[in-house]
């Protein structure tokens, strides 16, 4: 009976034993439970209600709730007053879509031991002007650009490719653009943006039997002011067929061609919604060509907040906290436009993500022993249409 | 006879004046021609005057309305927003202008008069409730139609009819006939300038005040209504919070001023016309001189409205030294 009673007492301590151990795996493999902020640029809008539905979508497998804010674009007292409300709610890690205000930020966000990264937004200010504060600050984790950073463009050839690629499809090719941008000290890299597309031009013209003509950028004219174009855009550009918009072209440029009845072609970055309609062959033939980033590449600074809220990192992870460019889709053709309406960006239904939640957890550290910092930032490198297809 | 070529006249000076003055600064300046043409003087001037001129007139016009009735209204730039936004989206899921305006009409109406009710219920200060009524517009437009407020209605060009020449002339006649009914041919809108004049005497005498309130928003709500549908058809419209429709609505008001004193050569209503006419003439100038955003155009506008302002207060005054001028020169005389 003793003896029993002693193989019964060994069998229950190992079943315990060894549900703990599993439970201690178990836990490890989901990460802790916590609740990261996310603080956008503007409160509604395609990429807000996308980038929304992809999270929800992550939050029961990586055991994160996520709670949503909006940031201002030039108020840097809104900004931190937002970020500190953030954090008395109780969030264990922010991600942040606009440098401003960040070094008072990132003091703040170490203060109360809160990990931030940042989706959408390059952090030129703070990397040109306080690299150490923010970037080689430990809380500070990394982030994921809207298309390339200053020092890394190549959208401005992305343009002319989308430019050739429509000469060689319609029956009247343009052979005279003009451009638009916004100005420097806020996107320096639109700058580089037009001197490459310019440069392409340049080089195209040189073999080409129909040379394309360029209005060069007029510093008063071409830089918007983060307000609509105005109507005398188009006197002052009397023979472009064709606008270059490097700035947000469907909110600043398009709503001035319709009021003003002009019948130009469009190549811009962003992408509203609407644009459909009147892009490719289809209504009005305005929209060539729309340019956006994935909202799956919030993904980034997500992964690299839960490796460091459980305390773990890549073990090829750089010292510094990195800025890393985005591929983008650049929405050229009524076929691309076909596949860019299944993707979440569109449509806001997780299912048509890039990711399953499954496959976010494979790449943290703490779910995923052999998940590397590199491939995370591979995948920033493979999210266009053709990625899509 | 000459009483009238002396009004119309006085009228039209001001955007003649300014038409003049812009001329003759963008005719000096070089930057202001392309291929040797003076842009100044092209068709999109005049096409661009009359489609801003329009969307101004109609929200100067709701505006003065409860102004000239004694109260400020905070709340008319959220009634014209949520209208906008309801009123586009059911337009353009029936893929009609005239269902767009019928509705934006309809709900500004229903809007306004929920915020007379509130107004005369809660006995409230008139800022106190329209802020209150402001915000409380605002928040509705994040729950109606998902949050997107209504991107594409001004870029499809069957339904936005109501945006450009000649479509956006109907909603203007009609918020301009609307104003003119109630302020010259309804009891209401005399009785109003009763109240506003001195309110204790006009309820003594018998004016039922609430009635009147409520009239005049139902006007107003006609007249925002229509400025909805045709600010729905030339802009993309967002979900606003903040007390940002107040900003909308307040960059129309400077016509109101300038209109009130411009009008007194003949009516209110012609003064505010001429007066954003003349004020779009202004913009269209400094936008080609590509001052038309940023600092310097706040700065010109500001100092411009101010000096504008400044001369109308002392126009008594300029008046009188003119006519000692005038006698004394007739006293001189041989």
């Amino acid at each position: 009976m003793k003896t029993m009673k002693k193989i019964t007492s060994l069998v229950l301590a190992g079943a315990m034993t060894a549900s703990l151990a599993g439970g201690v795996t178990a836990q490890a493999a989901d990460g802790k439970k916590c609740t990261i902020g996310v603080a956008f640029y503007q409160d509604s809008g395609l990429a807000v209600d996308a980038t929304k539905a992809y999270l929800e979508s992550l939050s029961d497998t990586l055991n994160v709730s996520f709670t949503y804010t909006v940031l201002s674009m030039t108020d840097e007292a809104v900004n931190l007053t937002t970020v500190q409300e953030l954090i008395s709610s109780g969030v264990d890690g922010i991600i942040c879509t606009m440098d401003l205000g960040m070094t008072s930020i990132v003091s703040e966000c170490e203060a109360a031991g809160v990990y931030i990264g940042g989706y959408l937004c390059d952090y030129d200010t703070s990397y040109t002007s306080a690299y150490e504060q923010v970037f080689q600050s430990d809380y500070f984790v990394g982030t994921a650009i809207d298309g390339q950073a200053p020092d890394d463009v190549t959208g401005g050839t992305t343009f002319f490719e989308s430019l050739i690629e429509y000469n060689e499809r319609a029956e009247e090719p343009i052979t005279h653009v003009s451009m638009t941008i916004f100005p420097s000290w806020a996107y320096p890299s639109q700058q580089t943006l037009a001197d490459q597309f310019v440069a392409a031009v340049e080089e195209y013209n040189e073999t080409a039997e129909t040379p394309i003509t360029v209005d060069p950028l007029d510093e008063e004219t071409d830089i918007l002011q983060f307000t609509t174009m105005d109507s005398t855009y188009f006197s002052k550009h009397p023979d472009a067929q064709a606008i270059i918009s490097f700035a947000a072209g469907t909110s600043f440029v398009y709503p001035t061609m319709v009021q003003s009845g002009v019948d130009l072609k469009l190549f811009t970055t962003s992408f509203e919604g609407g644009e459909e309609e009147n892009f490719g062959s289809n209504g009005t033939q305005t929209f060539q060509q729309n340019m956006v980033t994935a909202v799956e590449s919030i993904t980034y600074p997500l992964v690299l907040l839960l490796n460091a809220i459980n305390g773990v990192e890549f073990a090829d992870q750089p010292e510094d906290a990195e800025r890393v460019s985005c591929s983008q889709f650049c929405i050229n053709s009524d076929e691309d436009m076909e596949i860019f309406q299944n993707s979440i960006y569109y449509t806001a239904n997780a299912n048509d993500a890039m990711f399953t939640a499954e496959e976010v957890l494979n790449m943290t550290a703490y779910a995923n022993e052999e998940a590397t910092y590199a491939d995370l930032k591979d995948i920033l490198s493979h999210m266009t249409i053709e990625d899509l297809q | 006879m000459m009483k009238i070529i002396k009004k119309t006249g006085l009228t039209l000076l001001f955007p003649v004046l300014m038409f003049l003055v812009m001329l003759a600064i963008t005719a000096s300046t070089e930057k202001c021609y392309v291929n040797g043409k003076l842009i100044f003087l092209s068709y999109d001037l005049v096409r661009q005057v009359i489609i801003n001129a329009c969307m101004t007139v109609c929200v100067a016009l709701a505006i003065w309305l409860q102004l000239k009735n004694g109260r400020f209204d905070f709340s008319g730039g959220a009634t014209m927003i949520l209208a906008a936004i309801i009123g586009g989206n059911i337009g353009m899921n029936a893929k009609s202008a005239w269902v767009a305006l019928i509705v934006a009409v309809v709900v500004a109406v229903i809007l306004s008069c929920f915020t007379a009710l509130v107004y005369i219920v809660g006995r409230l200060p008139i800022i106190i409730c329209t802020i209150g009524m402001t915000l409380l517009y605002e928040s509705l437009t994040y729950l109606v139609f998902n949050a997107n407020g209504i991107r594409t209605f001004y870029s499809n060009a069957s339904v936005s009819f109501f945006g450009r020449i000649p479509g956006v002339f109907l909603p203007t006649a009609l918020a301009v006939a609307a104003f003119v009914l109630f302020t010259y041919f309804t009891s209401a809108g005399r009785k109003g300038k009763i109240l506003s004049n001195n309110q204790s005497a006009g309820v003594n005498i018998g004016i039922d005040e609430k009635k009147n309130i409520f009239i005049t928003y139902i006007y107003s709500g006609i007249i925002l209504g229509l400025a909805a549908i045709i600010y729905v058809s030339q802009n993309s419209v967002e979900p606003q919070s903040s007390l940002a429709t107040s900003s909308i609505m307040f960059s129309y008001i400077v016509p109101v001023f300038m209109g009130t004193f411009i009008g007194m050569a003949s009516c209110d209503v012609i003064g505010i016309i001429i007066a954003a006419i003349g004020m779009e003439i202004l913009n269209y100038g400094l936008n080609c001189l590509n001052l038309g955003a940023g600092g310097w155009q706040q700065i010109i506008m500001g100092v411009f409205v101010l000096g504008f302002y400044a001369f109308s207060a002392q126009i008594g005054t300029i008046q009188n030294i003119l006519n000692r001028l005038t006698h004394k020169t007739a006293k001189a005389a041989p």
